[in-house]
């Protein structure tokens, strides 16, 4: 009996050895292949969603109407130019004639208007369609549903279109330089009611793209795309031969992945030791006009005293904090909200670093002490770097100003726009996709964001809201757009509503062997045409 | 006839002393059952005692020191923001403890009461019970208390915010309460079918014996029937579900908190440090491997003991 | 017998549709609708805008009553459509059927062979009772069981890659793949434990019974003895067992399928509940909820079947 047993023990441990032996697979000698890992179980690649993590790769399968290029310059590429009127209210967007879909057709303004009409519908959920065309006229209300088409955008014939803004915009032409709102193929995207087709932009249903690659297959439950070279792209002829996207969830997993050189590049992963696990040439990458900020709802007790704000405010070191959170880099310690736009103030007081002056604030607010304080919240504690720096800070207040409730959280959950109820801190990046300072800042701290009647509450600063305003309309070559700029930031600062964090880099999240893999500030591979792998630099 | 019932009685006093005498008799017999007893003694020990004696303030935060291995300093080295994890571990095992202590005992309550009420009235008041532990046994565990914590903890956390602005009581401030209700809540919802199966199959059985029916008949009032019959022939198996309950109480808290719905940082539980030391293991092992193993020790002692105790309780029986 | 397998699927329906009720209500008053969340979620420069949230919440209905939208669903349900999800528009049975098939054949391969190996490893444990073989199979229970599944994997990953030079275990390319292998016994160690030592438990018991003295005695060879009169009763709690293996199984996928990137119910389950998405997660609340039930009642019925004793004794239990 205990013969046979155990020759069937041995076979069963040889049998299962043949088997992982042979799970080597088989790699494309000859083909230049690009392999993603995606982290997320993406079941909607439209790229109509404006958003999420398959829009940053976008650019792969879509052309967008202009891009910026590796020096910053504006490229045109869908459109071949865009000239605004005298006082920047009308612009006229010329298509490129070269411009076609990967089934030869040609791009026409009528695709332009209708790719817009459509994102703008309340079905579609762009998530950022008002950053881009928000100003033209006649948009809010396709946004809330009243209309259908957007009464600003004008086909005035098939390579020519007329925008009409709700007031001058010297920067719109940079607004829609973005493969967000790349337009596709409305005859094929659109269905009879006005809503996206259902899964249009698979290639089970023949979707035709403009970019240098297109979709081979989509397997969504697995979450696996394949894609190849567009044969009709109308720009230069892509180097890959193929790329691969799978979506791997885990984030150790997918650092295996990456260091075997199974993986060769991610759409964003962050990890305690990504730096010793991968190198820091991974997570590097040049500067990214986005600043990440704890922000502070005043209007929710304890923030509504200035002198509370004040207190947590100088009881935490940004640099301190910093070597808590991100000890090996690659960020930059945050001081002022604008980074990396021309208009970056050298004359900006940061906030100082005072634990004395901290307690003597708290010790002067209608609290006086920290025992009497509500409960401070963190939301948007979603990453270990963030975990580390929420920790570093609740930590640092404790220490400080003996503060003891202080609760972080990951997602934000139910703690809906205005009718939150108890949330006071929000981490969150902000910035913007053009460089332009005034851009910037309307994203951040004018009362019409997202940010601020979010984040902040529904912060309201007639002054802030003023100044920013004029400057949106002084041309970008003029002073006074930079001035008052930063005479808003100042106004702002002098509020104490924010815990400065860190300035982000766009990684480049590509292993060493993936070259010209650059990203713009829109997030995307600049010139997918242009990336290559040299096979010598893999383990 | 009714000398026999007295004789009977006496003798089933007598019948039951010796039983729990042979059933401790087998137990200190087992040696692994005993080991299993030291170490679950020594940790309850140091989750009572320990957070006394630790070293370090668990929250105290050493951002020179970040992630050092094991030394005279620190015994169990430091995690990533410097805090000593032999204190962490320590302070874990209260955590542990009193996930465990209160789930199961909660658990425990819920059950006594719906199966007694079921087995001692029986009719409808049975079925309905049967159907309601039917109910909770078909709801997948870990969904269910994934759903829980993702829709009720905001609720209770708002509620709690509302009464502290209220009051200024600092009693609402706490968030920490609120993790451990959550937790305790879903953990119990999940466990109390099981306890309520036993006690009710227990009664059922006892209502159905010989003696029970002749001291019926006899008129014996139903609390003597109670505290004669059905306690003594329950306390086997509800001593076992008892064991069995702390060791997977644990181990579901550790599965929670890998999950992200357990009790949050910065409070330590070995589920949450387990979850933070898989993130780096392959750089900084230490960081995982104190809370892995010695939630494994724990969770082996309890199997021990378990073991153990239905071995001595049961002798013929089988689980 | 008859009446009593009628009875219990009797009760399937209103159990299912309480259990879906309560889930849904617990989603729907607690977290909220998906739509909310997908802009809450979004970063800073994703403008949170009131009205147009509402506009596309109406438009997806998502504003009538709580009953009125649950109403829908089970209707829907009824006639075999789960419905689409609602953040990104696929149809909920085709999801489903991908990934139904994927965590069914796992689990069930998974039991059946951790059933058969725990059981032979239980019953050579015993048979060698208290010898180096009976205290080797032990400890490997023991550790096997103090070690969580969700800790099991992703060491184990690491060793097999960086340690043995493998492949990464990573991704779904059927049963029949040697990538299924790893995630196959992870997924088995924990349960298998539990069965070895109930086995061994089970075989120890009945060696000292008198008819197995009786049958060695007789002379019958030891095979014999074994096969005839050890397995059967044997087999009654390891069979009674398996029920809340299913169970356990189910509930070890939901761990396990995001670090093998198997596209199964477990990784839909973590997507779907943190997404707050309604018709995915009513669809898994509902498969898992009628599995669960079907095991039960498998392990209720089978367990008097298995051993007479045990159906006296059931008597009492029902």
């Amino acid at each position: 009996m205990k013969k046979i047993l155990a020759i069937s023990l041995m076979m069963l441990v040889l049998f299962g050895s043949l088997f992982a032996g042979g799970a080597q697979e088989a790699a494309g000698e000859q083909e230049m292949v690009l392999n993603i890992a995606h982290p997320v179980l993406q079941q909607n690649w439209s790229p109509l969603q404006g958003g999420g993590h398959a829009a940053r790769w976008q650019s792969l399968m879509w052309a967008a109407p202009m891009y910026f290029d590796a020096d910053g310059v504006l490229t045109p590429y869908v459109l071949s130019s865009a000239e605004p009127n005298d006082d920047y209210t009308v612009w006229t967007l010329k298509v490129n004639p070269d411009a076609v879909f990967s089934d030869g057709s040609k791009i026409t303004a009528a695709d332009i208007k209708g790719t817009w009409d459509l994102s703008a519908r309340p079905a579609t959920k762009h998530g950022r369609i008002d950053l881009f065309i928000g100003g033209v006229e006649g948009f809010n209300d396709v946004l809330v549903g009243k209309a259908e088409k957007i009464t600003g955008i004008v086909v005035k014939d098939e390579s020519t279109l007329e925008v009409t803004l709700t007031g001058a915009d010297p920067i719109f032409d940079q607004k829609i330089a973005t493969a967000l709102i790349a337009p596709v193929k409305i005859a094929l995207a659109e269905d009879a009611t006005g809503k996206e087709v259902q899964e249009w932009w698979t290639p089970a249903k023949g979707v035709v793209v403009s970019g240098p690659f297109m979709p081979e297959s989509m397997d969504l439950d697995q979450g696996i795309l394949t894609l190849v070279p567009n044969p009709n792209f109308f720009g230069p002829k892509p180097k890959l031969d193929k790329i691969v996207i799978t979506t791997v969830s885990d984030a150790s997993t997918a650092t295996l992945m990456l260091k075997t050189g199974k993986m060769d590049a991610h759409t964003e992963l962050i990890t305690p030791t990504i730096i010793q696990d991968l190198g820091a040439g991974f997570l590097n990458g040049p500067p990214l006009a986005k600043g990440q900020q704890f922000w502070i709802d005043a209007h929710k007790p304890p923030m509504d005293d200035i002198n509370v704000r004040k207190a947590l405010i100088m009881a935490v070191n940004t640099e301190e904090m910093g070597l808590a959170a991100y000890p090996d880099g690659p960020f930059a310690p945050a001081t002022q909200l604008l980074y990396k736009v021309p208009g970056v103030d050298p004359d900006f007081e940061p906030y100082r670093y005072d634990p004395e002056a901290a307690k003597a604030a708290l010790a002067a607010s209608k609290y006086k002490d920290a025992r009497l304080l509500p409960k401070i919240m963190f939301v948007g504690i979603s990453t270990p770097t963030h975990e580390a720096a929420a920790q570093y800070i609740a930590e640092q207040w404790r220490q400080v100003l003996g503060i003891e409730g202080v609760e972080m959280k990951p997602a934000i959950e139910t703690y809906a726009g205005p009718d939150q109820k108890s949330v006071q801190i929000f981490r969150d990046d902000t910035g913007t996709r053009v460089p332009d300072a005034v851009s910037y800042l309307m994203g951040t701290i004018h009362s019409q964001s997202g940010n601020a009647r979010n984040k902040l509450g529904g912060y309201e600063n007639a002054e802030v809201d003023r100044l920013l305003e004029e400057a949106s309309t002084k041309g970008v070559k003029d002073p006074a757009r930079i001035e008052l700029a930063q005479q808003a930031q100042n106004i702002f600062r002098d509020e104490y509503l924010y815990i400065p964090y860190y300035n982000d880099v766009m990684s480049k999240w590509a292993m060493p062997w993936v070259k010209n893999f650059d990203k713009n500030d829109d997030w995307q591979v600049i010139e997918p045409w242009n990336v290559e792998i040299d096979e010598s630099l893999r383990p | 006839m009714i000398k026999k019932q007295k004789h009977s009685n006496s003798s089933q006093d007598e019948q039951q002393y010796n039983l729990y005498k042979d059933a401790y008799t087998r137990l200190v017999a087992n040696k692994l059952a005993v080991v299993g007893m030291i170490v679950l003694f020594l940790v309850f020990f140091v989750a009572i005692f320990g957070p006394y004696i630790t070293p370090y303030d668990f929250l105290d935060q050493d951002l020179m020191a970040r992630n050092q291995p094991p030394s005279m300093k620190h015994w169990f080295g430091t995690d990533d923001l410097g805090r000593d994890i032999l204190s962490r571990v320590i302070y874990g095992a209260r955590t542990a403890f009193i996930v465990a202590v209160s789930v199961t005992f909660l658990s425990l309550m819920i059950g006594i009461v719906l199966g007694s009420l079921g087995a001692y009235i029986g009719g409808k008041v049975d079925t309905f019970v049967v159907w309601l532990i039917d109910v909770f046994m078909s709801i997948p565990s870990l969904l269910l208390v994934i759903v829980i914590n993702v829709s009720l903890k905001p609720r209770l956390v708002n509620w709690m915010d509302m009464q502290f602005l209220a009051t200024q009581n600092e009693f609402y401030r706490n968030t920490i309460l609120a993790d451990f209700v959550l937790v305790f809540g879903s953990l119990a919802l999940i466990k109390w079918p099981k306890a309520a199966r036993i006690i009710r199959g227990q009664i059922l059985s006892v209502k159905k014996k010989n003696y029970v029916l002749a001291a019926k008949a006899l008129g014996v009032p139903s609390s003597r029937i109670v505290k004669k019959y059905v306690i003594p022939n329950s306390i086997g198996p509800i001593i076992v579900y008892i064991s069995a309950s702390l060791g997977e109480a644990m181990v579901f808290e550790s599965a929670f908190s890998f999950l992200g719905v357990g009790v949050r940082p910065p409070i330590p539980s070995w589920g949450n440090m387990i979850s933070d030391g898989l993130r780096v293991w392959q750089l900084y092992p230490h960081i995982l491997a104190a809370p892995a193993l010695v939630l494994a020790i724990v969770t082996i002692a309890y199997s021990f003991l378990g073991d153990g105790l239905n071995d001595a309780l049961n002798p013929r029986q089988w689980k | 017998m008859g009446r009593y397998i009628l009875h219990r699927l009797l009760r399937w329906f209103p159990t299912v549709v309480l259990i879906l009720l309560t889930i849904y209500a617990l989603v729907f008053f607690g977290a909220g609708d998906p739509i909310k969340l997908i802009f809450l979620r979004a970063p800073g420069d994703v403008a949170y805008d009131v009205e147009r949230v509402e506009a596309i919440r109406e438009e997806a209905g998502l504003n009538e009553p709580f009953l009125v939208q649950f109403g829908n669903y089970m209707w829907n349900i009824m006639h075999g459509n789960f419905g689409n999800s609602l953040v990104s528009g696929r149809s909920v049975n085709s999801m489903l059927a991908a990934a139904v098939p994927v965590t069914f054949q796992i689990g069930l391969t998974a039991i059946f062979l951790l059933t058969i190996f725990g059981t032979l490893l239980g019953v050579i444990a015993a048979l060698n009772h208290n010898r180096w073989l009976d205290n080797l199979i032990v400890g490997f229970a023991l550790i096997t069981w103090g070690v969580p599944v969700f800790v099991a994997g992703p060491l184990v990953v690491v060793v097999l890659v960086l340690g043995l030079g493998m492949d990464v275990p990573y991704g779904w390319y059927g049963l029949f793949n040697p990538m299924v292998i790893t995630p196959l016994v992870i997924l088995s160690l924990a349960p298998m434990s539990l069965i070895i030592r109930q086995a061994r438990a089970g075989v120890l018991e009945v060696l000292s019974e008198d008819y197995i003295r009786t049958a060695r005695s007789k002379g019958l060879p030891r095979r014999t003895v074994v096969l005839r009169h050890i397995l059967r009763p044997v087999l009654t709690p390891v069979v009674s067992q398996v029920g809340l293996l299913i169970i356990a199984t189910l509930n070890n996928s939901i761990l396990i399928e995001r670090v093998f990137g198997l596209p199964g119910l477990g990784r839909l389950t973590e997507t779907a509940i943190k997404d707050s998405d309604y018709p995915v997660i009513l669809a898994i609340v509902f498969i898992f909820s009628t599995v669960v039930m079907v095991s039960n009642l498998l392990v209720d019925i089978s367990y008097p079947l298995l051993d007479p004793r045990a159906a006296a004794k059931k008597e009492g239990d029902e």
